[in-house]
C-alpha cells in the first residue's frame, strides 16, 4: 500500500509539472471564456460594409416591378455601406432569360431574378440564378432573396386590398420569460441562449467526465511508454511488483483528473453565476459523478496500461486504441438524443456498455429527469465487473508485455499470457 | 543462511529453454561471479531472483524467504539496461527509489547525500538527469541501486559501458561492500573482473551450470600442463622424455606441454638430473583458458 502511494504521489507530481499539462489546463477554460466574451465579436454582422451586389430583375407586371423598386431603394437607404445595385425590367420570356444569364456568366451581374407567372395571386415563382458566387456574397444574396419576397408579399397585400400595418399589429405578441430566484422579488429576464446553455448542463457534465478519464489516458500512455523505453520498468520492478505500479499510476493520475474536474467544473460554475444562471448541481449528483467517473478511469486506463505494456511508440498504442475510443466518442456524438430522453432505449442500452457507462449515466442523473435507483446500481455492478475483468487481464497483459522489447506480441500470444497463473 | 538459493529453477520462453535445472547457493558476505556467453541465461536468472519475472518451476529464496516477499527491499539491483527518469533532478530520484525500498525521509537525505558524495555526484544534486553527461549518468544508477543500503546487490553486467574511471571505482566499491559483510553477486563477460573480484564462480552455458565453486576449485580442476623452461647447454633430450606431449621452441626458452596426467614436479626433478635449470615456470591456466575449454564450440569466443 504505501508502495503504491509513492508511484501515485510520484506519478502525480511529474504530471502536474510537465508544460503540457498546464497548457491542457489552461486551454479548454480559455477558449470557453473567450468564446463567450468574443463570440459576439465572431458571428456575422448584418451590416459589415462590402463591395455593391449587381442584381437584374425582370418581371411581366408593372406593379409588381414598382414594389420590388421600393424595397431596394429602402433597403439603399437604410444600408449606405452594403448597397445593392438593381436593374428592374418589365419583360418576360425566354429571350430576357436567356440574357440575363449571359450578363451573369460574362460577370456583369452577380445574381439574376426572373419573376414568372401568377405572383400576384397564389401561384408563380422566382426564379434565381448565380454564376459562381463569391464566398462574401452570400449573404448578401440571401438578403436580395429577403427583399424580393418583401416585394411580392406587398403586392398580394394590395391586390387582396388588405393593410399590411394593420396586420402586423395583430400578429405582434410580446412574450417576456422570466426566471425566478428563492427570494420573493428575485426574477430575471431570460433570453433564448440562456435557455440554451441549461440544455447544454448535462452535456458539460460529460464531457467534464469524457476529458477526466480519456485526457488522463493520454498522460497513463505517455508515461509507461517512457518507464518502457528509457528502461526504467526494469529498476522499478525490481522494488515494487507490476500490480502495484499499475495501480499507483491508475491513483495518481486519477487523482490529477479529479484535480482538473474540480477546477474545470469550479470555472464553470463561476461563469454560469457570472453570466446570472442559476445552476442546481445537487451533492447526490456530485457523489455519483465522483463514483462513475473513479470507476470509469480505473477500467479505462487499466485498458491502456495494457495497451502501452505491449507497444514500443505512442504512435503503436494509438492504432490499438482506435476500437475503444470508438465506445467513448458515441456518448459524445449521442448526447442530444441522450438528454432528450434520458430514459430512452439507445440511453439505457448505452448505459451498460461499460466504457460508455460513466458518461452516459452522468448525462441521464444531470438531465433533471428521475432515474430509477435500480438502474443505478445496476450500471455501477456491470461497470464494476468491467473494472474487475480490466485489471485483472491487464496486470497479466502487464506484466509479460512491459519487460518485451521489439516486435509487438500477437492476439495469440496474449491469450497465452492470460491464461498462464 | 544462504543469500540468494535457487533450486531446480526452470524458464523457457515459447519453445526456448531459458534457465534449465539451474541449483545455486549464495553464501552471506562472499562476492559472487555469474559467467556465461551471450544468451546463457544470465539476465533470466537474476530477474527471476529479484521477481521480476517467475520461473516456470522450481524455487528461489532470498535470505531464506520467498522472492516476492519484504526479504527483496534488503536487495539492490542493478538491470543491464539501465534508466532513470530524464526529467526529475538526481535527488528526486534518489529519494523516491529510496522510499520504494522502504527508506525514511530521514535515513535518505543522511545516506543519498553521503553516496553522492562518495561517487563525486554532490554538486549536481540539483541537476535533472537528463543534463548529467554519461558517465554521472552511470554513477547515479549505481547509487540508486545500493542507496537503501542492501545487504544483497546485485548487478547485470554493471562494467559494460563503463569508463576505465568508473570501473576501478566500481571494483572499489564491491571490493569495500565485501569487506562490510554485504553479498555481491554479478554477471560478466569479463574473466579479468572475475578473477580479480569474485570468490565463487559459476559458469551457465544454455540455462545450465557448466562449473560452479571457488575460483581455486576451478582452477585445481583443470591442472596447468604447459611449462616454460629455459636451461644452460643442449635442451634437445626434453623432446624424447616420456612426459612430454610437444615442445616449442621460444628464443632461449621452451614451451613445453606435458602429457595428460603428467606432473610438473616429475619433469622439475628429470631436469635437474640432467641440465642447470635457469628458469622453470608452472603457467596457471586463466579462467578465459578454462572456459574455452568448457564451453568450447563454436560460440566460446562469446565470453
Amino acid at each position: 500500500m504505501r508502495k503504491i502511494y509513492r508511484v501515485a504521489e510520484r506519478e502525480f507530481m511529474e504530471t502536474v509539472k510537465t508544460r503540457t499539462f498546464l497548457l491542457g489546463l489552461l486551454f479548454v477554460p480559455l477558449i470557453i471564456g473567450g468564446i463567450m466574451v468574443f463570440g459576439d465579436k465572431l458571428a456575422p454582422r448584418k451590416d459589415a460594409p462590402r463591395e455593391p451586389v449587381r442584381v437584374r430583375v425582370t418581371s411581366a407586371s408593372e406593379p409588381l416591378s414598382e414594389k420590388a423598386k421600393a424595397v431596394f431603394e429602402e433597403y439603399n437607404k437604410s444600408h449606405p455601406s452594403a448597397p445593392i445595385t438593381f436593374d428592374i425590367t418589365i419583360t418576360s420570356g425566354a429571350a430576357a432569360q436567356e440574357q440575363g444569364k449571359k450578363a451573369l456568366r460574362e460577370g456583369r451581374l452577380d445574381a439574376y431574378a426572373a419573376m414568372e407567372g401568377d405572383l400576384e395571386g397564389k401561384g408563380g415563382e422566382v426564379r434565381l440564378f448565380t454564376y459562381k458566387p463569391r464566398p462574401s456574397q452570400v449573404d448578401a444574396l440571401g438578403t436580395v432573396e429577403r427583399l424580393l419576397r418583401e416585394a411580392v408579399i406587398n403586392r398580394r397585400y394590395e391586390t387582396r386590398g388588405l393593410d399590411r400595418k394593420m396586420l402586423e399589429e395583430i400578429s405582434r405578441v410580446s412574450i417576456q420569460w422570466a426566471e425566478l430566484g428563492q427570494e420573493q422579488g428575485q426574477e430575471r429576464a431570460q433570453g433564448q441562449g440562456q435557455r440554451m446553455a441549461r440544455m447544454m448542463v448535462p452535456f458539460a457534465f460529460m464531457y467534464l467526465i469524457f476529458m477526466g478519464i480519456v485526457g488522463m489516458g493520454q498522460h497513463m500512455i505517455s508515461s509507461i511508454i517512457e518507464e518502457k523505453n528509457s528502461r526504467i520498468i526494469e529498476v522499478l520492478l525490481s522494488a515494487v511488483s507490476p500490480f502495484e505500479i499499475m495501480a499507483g499510476k491508475i491513483a495518481g493520475l486519477a487523482a490529477v483528473g479529479l484535480a482538473v474536474m474540480a477546477l474545470w467544473g469550479a470555472a464553470a460554475y463561476a461563469a454560469a453565476r457570472w453570466q446570472d444562471m442559476q445552476i442546481d448541481v445537487g451533492a447526490d449528483l456530485l457523489v455519483y459523478g465522483l463514483i462513475y467517473y473513479v470507476l470509469g478511469f480505473v477500467l479505462f486506463s487499466a485498458i491502456l496500461a495494457g495497451v502501452g505494456s505491449i507497444c514500443n511508440t505512442i504512435k503503436e498504442t494509438q492504432s490499438l486504441m482506435m476500437p475503444i475510443m470508438l465506445v467513448f466518442v458515441i456518448p459524445m456524438i449521442a448526447w442530444p438524443r441522450l438528454a432528450q430522453e434520458p430514459n430512452g432505449e439507445l440511453a439505457r442500452a448505452l448505459s451498460y456498455v461499460p466504457p460508455a457507462t460513466p458518461m452516459v449515466m452522468v448525462l441521464r442523473l444531470s438531465s433533471g429527469t428521475e432515474i430509477w435507483m435500480g438502474e443505478v446500481v445496476l450500471s455501477f455492478l456491470v461497470l464494476i465487473a468491467g473494472v474487475l475483468i480490466a485489471t485483472w487481464a491487464a496486470a497479466k497483459v502487464f506484466r509479460t508485455g512491459i519487460l518485451m522489447y521489439g516486435k509487438r506480441p500477437g492476439a495469440g500470444e496474449i491469450v497465452r499470457w492470460l491464461r498462464e497463473r | 543462511m544462504y543469500a540468494i538459493e535457487l533450486e531446480n529453477v526452470c524458464k523457457s520462453f515459447g519453445a526456448v529453454r531459458a534457465v534449465d535445472e539451474l541449483s545455486v547457493r549464495v553464501p552471506q558476505g562472499c562476492v559472487y561471479g555469474f559467467l556465461g556467453p551471450n544468451g546463457a541465461g544470465k539476465t533470466t536468472t537474476l530477474r527471476m531472483i529479484m521477481d521480476i519475472i517467475r520461473p516456470d518451476s522450481g524455487t528461489i529464496r532470498l535470505f531464506g524467504e520467498p522472492a516476492s516477499s519484504p526479504a527483496r527491499d534488503r536487495v539492490g539491483y542493478m538491470p543491464e539496461e539501465r534508466g532513470l527518469y530524464r526529467k526529475m533532478t538526481v535527488t528526486a530520484v534518489l529519494n523516491y527509489f529510496g522510499s520504494l525500498k522502504g527508506m525514511t525521509a530521514g535515513q535518505l537525505r543522511r545516506r543519498g547525500g553521503e553516496w553522492l558524495h562518495r561517487v563525486d555526484l554532490a554538486e549536481h544534486a540539483g541537476k535533472k538527469v537528463e543534463e548529467l553527461s554519461r558517465g554521472m549518468h552511470q554513477k547515479l544508477q549505481f547509487v540508486v541501486t545500493v542507496v537503501n543500503d542492501p545487504d544483497l546487490v546485485i548487478l547485470d553486467e554493471p562494467f559494460s559501458g563503463l569508463d576505465p574511471v568508473n570501473q576501478d571505482m566500481l571494483r572499489e566499491i564491491i571490493s569495500t561492500m565485501r569487506r562490510e559483510g554485504k553479498t555481491v553477486l554479478f554477471s560478466t563477460h569479463g574473466m579479468h573482473e572475475a578473477e580479480q573480484l569474485c570468490d565463487f564462480i559459476v559458469l551457465i552455458d544454455r540455462g545450465k551450470i557448466v562449473v560452479n565453486g571457488t575460483l581455486d576449485e576451478i582452477r585445481s580442476g583443470h591442472q596447468a600442463n604447459t611449462i616454460t623452461i629455459e636451461l644452460e647447454g643442449d635442451a634437445g633430450f626434453v623432446q624424447a622424455l616420456p612426459m612430454v606431449q610437444a615442445v616449442k621452441q621460444d628464443g632461449r626458452r621452451l614451451e613445453v606441454r606435458l602429457r595428460g596426467d603428467a606432473d610438473p614436479q616429475e619433469l622439475l626433478r628429470v631436469l635437474v638430473e640432467r641440465a642447470r635449470v635457469r628458469v622453470f615456470e608452472i603457467k596457471q591456466p586463466s579462467l578465459h583458458e578454462i572456459f574455452v575449454q568448457l564451453v568450447g564450440g563454436g560460440h566460446a569466443e562469446d565470453l
